[in-house]
């Protein structure tokens, strides 16, 4: 499979970039400091410890789709801009290589900044609570990847469908407005947008987990509902707004149904992007 | 737009081709169809008998390609890209004997991306020898080397030519492609114009070998224009110019003159491949079809 020798070139480049050590060493001095100077009040180690990675698990839920956004947008767009897609597909690649490789470097790249990133949480949240809950360390990690690579995948899948930094620029910041702040933003959110729809448009009564099911279909959501399936009650964070006496939470907004999303986020750009890369004129 | 259009041509293995035509003549284009960086409207095309969109890969295992526009853009020294090229062809080419060739001893430690534009052109060419293809594919190959460079170029590509290699070379400089190939194709317009060997192209132009006599009184009415192999005659002032259909008519003409006149000068000129080239890339032809097929080494 000669996709491995474009993702070993790619990562190989990769390694090299001064700026992606810089990004990836404050990152991880960020990290190290949330994990030590979290302290919870009244609580065990152990509590303490969770607490502070669902700290980093907010922090993460908007910084991620950065990183991994910035670290992809030029994967393929780049090599269309500069050239290099020539060499690349002189050599006996197929597209699909080529698209493959870029795709596995990318997730290396972002996954090793993930794993960094825990480790130095891991550690400074030890050195302060000299506990350390594995399982729920990895799980969290696990967890993490996915919606790291759900954002490679979009990034990938984005800069093999333009050929200029230009355009590949507009996708990325584009791509993080549409599926990160649209969802976050309190006045000009995809909640509030259903609702006004929803209520002030067709006139129907308020329905306040048809809009959590909307915002749902966020990878930034489905990943705060997936981390609540590694947190202990506790430490669960308050994903979708509901009525005080709604009850049972719906099945459809179960913490399960975030895999589901993660995965459509997963294949469904690739698929896309492929399809369109393959029938590209590159010149 | 259409960049390429009604292309046949057929390459015979073991032949060194030239391309030729003007900048936005189509060479890059039909280029970039035999690579499948992109499709024809309609038509086909094949490299090895094997078509180029159905099986691009099993293409480019056999095809060594030196590209337009393309750019070392990675952080990778020179012997890296040439050993990743030799890595994804699965060859076992020696890096260093590579570099030696194209005149880059020495220079591998280097970043590819700070190369001159010279270098990198070299450092291309190294990539499209590696695992000696059975078809090199050049697109304007000698672009930003110096004289020195060119001449490596050259003996380069004879040395693989002798060894059986079949060589694809464009160009838009005529001495270039007559240095070096058997057989040349011209472009105009998105149109292939002629396909022959030089000198088959210097005989189908009509062998208007031209004949300059300064004379030392007006060289007229000495009856030039009635001799065997003369095409027309001019006057302008005391020179004499005379269009032979054979280069042999000159002699006759110089005789015939100089038994009338006193000869000053004589200027001797043979066609030019410039004025060929001119000829044959010059008011390109309107046509409706939309249409490329071309097929590469059978």
């Amino acid at each position: 499979m000669s996709a491995i020798a474009v993702a070993k070139k790619d990562f190989r480049s990769a390694r090299r970039s001064r700026s992606l050590w810089l990004v990836a060493t404050l990152l991880g001095l960020l990290t190290a400091l949330i994990g030590y100077s979290y302290e919870g009040y009244q609580i065990t180690p152990t509590e303490s410890v969770q607490q502070l990675f669902a700290q980093i698990v907010l922090l993460l839920s908007l910084l991620l789709p950065i990183v991994a956004l910035v670290a992809s947008y030029m994967s393929i767009a780049g090599e269309r801009e500069s050239g290099g897609v020539k060499f690349l597909l002189s050599l006996p690649n197929t597209r699909r290589d080529v698209f493959l490789g870029k795709f596995c470097s990318r997730l290396a790249v972002v996954g090793a900044g993930i794993v960094f990133m825990f480790l130095t949480a891991t550690v400074g949240g030890v050195a302060r609570n000299g506990t350390l809950p594995v399982g729920f360390v990895v799980a969290l990690l696990a967890i993490t990847l996915v919606y790291g690579g759900v954002f490679v995948s979009i990034a990938v899948a984005l800069s093999s469908m333009v050929a200029a930094r230009s355009k590949a620029i507009a996708a990325a910041v584009g791509s993080y407005f549409l599926l990160v702040l649209l969802y976050v933003v309190p006045g000009l959110s995809v909640f509030m947008l259903a609702q006004w729809v929803h209520t002030t448009l067709l006139g129907f009564d308020t329905n306040l987990d048809l809009y959590n099911a909307v915002s749902y279909t966020s990878p930034l959501t489905a990943y705060r509902q997936a981390t609540n399936m590694v947190f202990p009650e506790s430490a669960e964070q308050r994903v979708f707004r509901r009525a005080s006496d709604a009850g049972e939470l719906p099945v459809y907004l179960s913490e399960e149904v975030s895999l589901f999303v993660f995965a459509v986020w997963l294949v469904v750009p690739l698929v896309v992007g492929y399809v369109r890369f393959q029938g590209a004129d590159l010149e | 737009m259409t960049a390429v259009d009604d292309l046949d041509l057929t390459i015979d293995e073991g032949e060194v081709f030239g391309f030729l035509g003007p900048n936005g003549a189509g060479k890059s284009t039909t280029i970039n169809m035999l690579l499948d960086f992109i499709r024809p409207t309609s038509g086909a095309v094949a490299v090895f008998g094997q078509d180029a969109q159905t099986d691009p890969a099993a293409i480019r295992e056999q095809v060594g390609v030196l590209p337009e526009g393309y750019g070392f853009d990675d952080p990778l020294q020179g012997r890296e890209y040439l050993e990743w090229a030799i890595e994804t062809r699965g060859a076992d080419d020696d890096p260093d004997e590579l570099l030696e060739l194209v005149g880059l001893a020495g220079d591998g430690q280097r970043m590819a991306g700070e190369y001159s534009k010279g270098m990198q052109q070299r450092l291309a060419l190294a990539i499209a020898l590696v695992d000696d293809p059975d078809l090199l594919i050049l697109d304007e190959p000698s672009t930003g080397l110096d004289p020195n460079g060119i001449q490596q170029m050259r003996s380069v590509i004879r040395d693989r030519a002798e060894n059986g290699t079949t060589v694809f070379f464009s160009s838009h400089i005529l001495s270039e492609v007559e240095a070096v190939c058997d057989r040349v194709g011209v472009m105009s317009e998105g149109r292939l114009v002629a396909v022959d060997s030089i000198d088959g192209l210097r005989e189908n132009a009509g062998g208007h070998a031209t004949i300059r006599l300064e004379c030392a009184t007006a060289p007229t009415g000495l009856g030039v224009g009635t001799l065997d192999g003369v095409v027309s005659t001019s006057v302008d002032g005391e020179t004499l110019i005379v269009n032979c259909a054979d280069p042999s008519a000159k002699v006759d003409v110089v005789t015939h003159v100089a038994g009338q006149v006193p000869v000053t000068d004589i200027l001797s000129e043979t066609v030019s491949l410039e004025t060929l080239f001119n000829d044959l890339t010059d008011g390109g032809r309107d046509s409706d079809e939309d249409g490329a097929t071309a097929e590469v080494v059978q």
